[in-house]
């Protein structure tokens, strides 16, 4: 039903009301104390139906409100208070303004058809608003909205009501004695069945209990006070028989509602605190999977554990002792001050007999020397651990002031409260991690990216020279960089030039170990256009690195120049794994002296750094490698080691570059399987004017037929 | 994950630090710890027991260059010593035994340390 219909009804209703009112005023100035029975059933039927409409009216603008049980209570006490009042005030007032009222009402002047009109009226909407109000108690927590019960009642009042009319002829009294007798025993049966006491706290069950024997007491006076005698009475009965009646009646069901309310409160009181903590356990239980769920930020989450733990526990104040390395620092504290909070947990947890309590505990601060300093007077405390993987990282703690103490109910409750906020704390700790490693995972990307356009993108070819170039990149970059410079690439067809490289490796992993390459580039790839020597070119990188390197980080590095004319090598190496030479069925160490780059900028570094010129002989290997190599670990966690790579180089001495470095990087793929790559792993073969034995085509022709198709046929010179 | 842990013990005014496990780029931060701590601690003759490390990076190496120039002005010194083969075969490669002195014993290490002591006095 929309509003809009709702508002056409209580436009209706309230046409009734007034309309029947005016009758009800209509008929009352002309008949007010004909005594013949017609007009009497007339009169009852109009004031009936007035109070019907009033019902109806009051109901409908009631039932839109949800009340609480003690305001529904309170409005009922004030408005019985009202009755009490108005029958003290009128029963002084009336007979001075009237006289007899037994008489005045036999002859009513205008005057008077207008007070006790008004009057009526008054009253009637106050015992409608009473009848209302005890419905709703009735109905409160009731799970139907209707019963059966209470219809009946509601029906019986009617009746007795009506048929106190009969009181004329006294020999059919029986008739309305026998409702108003099953009435009361509806009454009793219906005010038995109160089932929101349970509901409302103990506060409110103490208050309550007052109210309602305030209540019960001013229902029996109201009831009582309505005595023949009285001259409120006989106005209203005089006014209508059956509206008298119905306000004795509801003044009854009042009076033995709230009579059987206090007692069932009174029987409440002793269990009410274990129902309340019970409730707020239930409570708490939906604040635990929105902890769990919703709270993800540490102090977010930290602040609302302890909020969370006063309510579960009754407790006063509540704060959380967090372990930052080893010490236990006071955080997210509610209802306590900082220094209140640190001086409890100097004395509970920088006691000496303290060792960490992995099961919850209560603390007494009695003997705590220093509890007069406390701004609050605490007087017990629960400690609880929150655990993350059997690891104490913190404790919940939650304090009573005053004589109050804890029990082993409440130490429970914030027992398994703190397993939840365990539970919710790991969450939060484990999302921020993955957060974490996300940034770094997308940090090293970048960092993979850099070396990845750092490195040559392919390997250079020269008529004497081949060059055969691998890089695996480790999950975290190593740090690994080689570069090829083709030196007096301008010369003219005929004459040959020379030829740079170099081999370094950065000391540290990801994104600064890539910064650091970059830059190692740029130097080299510079001072290689200006420079032959690899040793001054060493010098000079170091000089330049100076400026820019941390001093934990440096940089190991071999520089070497080919001269194609001169046929020699010269080699410097600053610190860098030794270059291999493989010449006639034997592996040589080049192992010129120096240190590496960014280690010492004094002229230590310069005075220990040697060049070394060799002569290259035809099919001579020159072999550049960083120790991602050398020390690829097996499952074992043994290293590849020096032995193993050079017995492949000899064993392949005879293959192109390609073949050799693939063979290489074949046997290190299958020593290190199941063992993830911890370093960047580089490695470079130079083959000097290398002659191809034709036969290796007969002997492996599908795989020498290829690599001539791609191009190596210009090593068969 | 391989592990990594340190030791110190003090012996007169030389600090003895003891090494074991993989000191590499994830742990090498507990051994910049143990040298904050000693500098801290204005303990300044230290030596550096390799006698139980059994791999050693270049973020574990860097270490040793991030604190060594703070300790020298200090009139101390880092002093290594009982490196296994392969341990000391990095150290050459990069050309520390220049920068370092490496001892075969630790002995011998904290007796340097006390010849000093005498010839300041």
């Amino acid at each position: 039903m929309n509003l809009k219909s709702i508002r056409i009804k209580h436009n209706i209703q309230l046409q009734l009301l007034l309309i029947s009112e005016g009758i009800l005023f209509i008929y009352k100035m002309f008949f007010y104390s004909d005594t013949s029975f017609l007009l009497k059933m007339l009169n009852e039927i109009i004031v009936f139906s007035t109070v019907l409409f009033m019902v109806l009216y009051a109901n409908d603008i009631f039932s839109e409100k949800k009340f609480t049980p003690l305001s529904l209570v309170m409005n009922l006490g004030i408005l019985c208070a009202v009755i009490f009042l108005a029958v003290l005030f009128s029963d002084s007032l009336l007979p001075v303004l009237f006289g007899k009222i037994s008489d005045t009402l036999k002859n009513p002047d205008f005057f008077f058809k207008i007070i006790s009109f008004l009057y009526v009226l008054f009253f009637a909407a106050i015992v409608s608003q009473l009848f209302l109000i005890l419905k709703e108690l009735h109905f409160l927590k009731q799970k139907r909205s209707s019963s059966i019960y209470f219809t009946t009642m509601v029906w019986f009042f009617i009746l007795a009501s009506i048929t106190s009319v009969l009181k004329f002829f006294p020999e059919l009294s029986y008739i309305k004695n026998t409702f108003f007798i099953i009435s009361i025993i509806l009454i009793i049966f219906n005010s038995i069945k109160i089932s929101w006491i349970a509901f409302i706290t103990k506060k409110e069950k103490l208050s309550l209990l007052l109210l309602s024997v305030i209540i019960c007491a001013l229902f029996f006076v109201n009831l009582f006070g309505s005595s023949h005698e009285n001259s409120h009475y006989q106005i209203f009965s005089g006014f209508s028989t059956s509206l008298g009646e119905f306000y004795i009646i509801i003044m009854i069901y009042g009076a033995a509602y709230f009579a059987v309310l206090f007692f069932t409160t009174l029987f409440h009181i002793p269990t009410a605190e274990a129902f309340d903590r019970k409730a707020q356990e239930v409570s708490s239980l939906q604040y635990f999977s929105k902890l769990i769920t919703q709270v993800l930020d540490f102090n977010e989450l930290t602040e609302t554990i302890t909020e969370i733990a006063l309510k579960v526990s009754n407790a006063d104040a509540a704060w959380i002792v967090w372990k930052y390395e080893r010490i236990f620092k006071p955080i997210a504290h509610k209802n306590i001050g900082y220094i209140d909070a640190e001086l409890i947990n100097d004395y509970i947890f920088r006691n000496k007999s303290f060792t960490e309590a992995h099961s919850s505990f209560i603390q007494s601060l009695e003997r705590f020397e220093k509890r007069s300093q406390l701004n609050e007077l605490y007087s017990t405390v629960i400690i609880a651990p929150i655990k993350t993987h059997n690891e104490i990282r913190g404790y919940l703690a939650v304090t009573k002031k005053g004589d109050f103490i804890f029990d082993d109910e409440d130490k429970s409750a914030i027992d398994t409260f703190s397993d939840y906020a365990s539970v919710a704390i790991e969450n939060s700790r484990l999302l921020e991690e993955s957060i974490e490693k996300e940034r770094l995972e997308k940090e090293l990307d970048v960092a993979r990216e850099i070396q990845r356009k750092i490195l040559p993108s392919k390997d250079p070819v020269y008529e004497k020279l081949s060059v055969s170039s691998v890089f695996i990149p480790a999950f975290e970059v190593g740090g690994d960089y080689y570069d090829f410079f083709e030196i007096d690439e301008d010369l003219p067809t005929g004459q040959e030039g020379k030829f740079g490289f170099v081999i370094a490796d950065v000391s540290g992993k990801g994104i600064s170990a890539a910064f650091i390459m970059a830059e190692i580039k740029g130097i080299f790839e510079s001072l290689s256009k200006t420079i032959e020597s690899p040793r001054e070119i060493l010098i000079k990188a170091n000089q330049i690195l100076k400026r820019s390197l941390d001093r934990k980080n440096f940089v190991s590095a071999a520089y070497g120049l080919i001269d194609f004319k001169r046929e020699v090598i010269s080699i410097a190496r600053a610190g860098h794994c030794p270059l291999l030479l493989v010449r006639e069925g034997k592996v040589d160490n080049i192992r010129p002296q120096g240190m590496g780059l960014g280690l010492n900028y004094g002229d230590q570094f310069q005075l220990f750094l040697e060049e070394i010129e060799l002569d290259l002989h035809e099919n001579d290997m020159i072999v550049l490698y960083t120790d991602g190599i050398t020390e690829a670990k097996n499952i074992d966690m043994e290293d590849f080691g020096e032995t193993k790579f050079e017995k492949i180089l000899l064993d392949n001495s005879e293959k192109s570059a390609d073949e050799i470095s693939n063979e290489v990087i074949k046997e290190i793929t299958q020593f290190s399987k199941h063992i993830t790559q911890h370093d960047d792993i580089t490695l470079v073969i130079l083959k000097w004017k290398q002659k191809l034995k034709i036969v290796s085509l007969g002997e492996t022709p599908g795989l020498d037929g290829m690599e001539i198709k791609n191009g190596r046929i210009q090593h068969l010179s | 994950m391989a592990e990594f842990n340190t030791s110190v013990k003090d012996q007169g005014d030389v600090s003895l630090l003891y090494l074991n496990g993989y000191l590499d780029a994830h742990t090498a931060s507990v051994l910049e710890n143990n040298f904050s701590d000693l500098i801290a601690k204005d303990k300044f003759k230290i030596v550096v027991n390799f006698k139980d490390l059994v791999y050693i990076s270049s973020a574990g190496l860097g270490v040793f260059m991030a604190f060594i120039e703070k300790i020298r002005e200090n009139n101390g010194d880092i002093k290594l010593t009982s490196m296994s083969d392969k341990v000391y075969n990095i150290f050459d490669l990069l050309g520390f035994p220049l920068l370092y002195e490496i001892y075969k014993s630790e002995d011998e290490a904290v007796k340097k340390f006390e010849e000093i002591n005498k010839l300041e006095k």
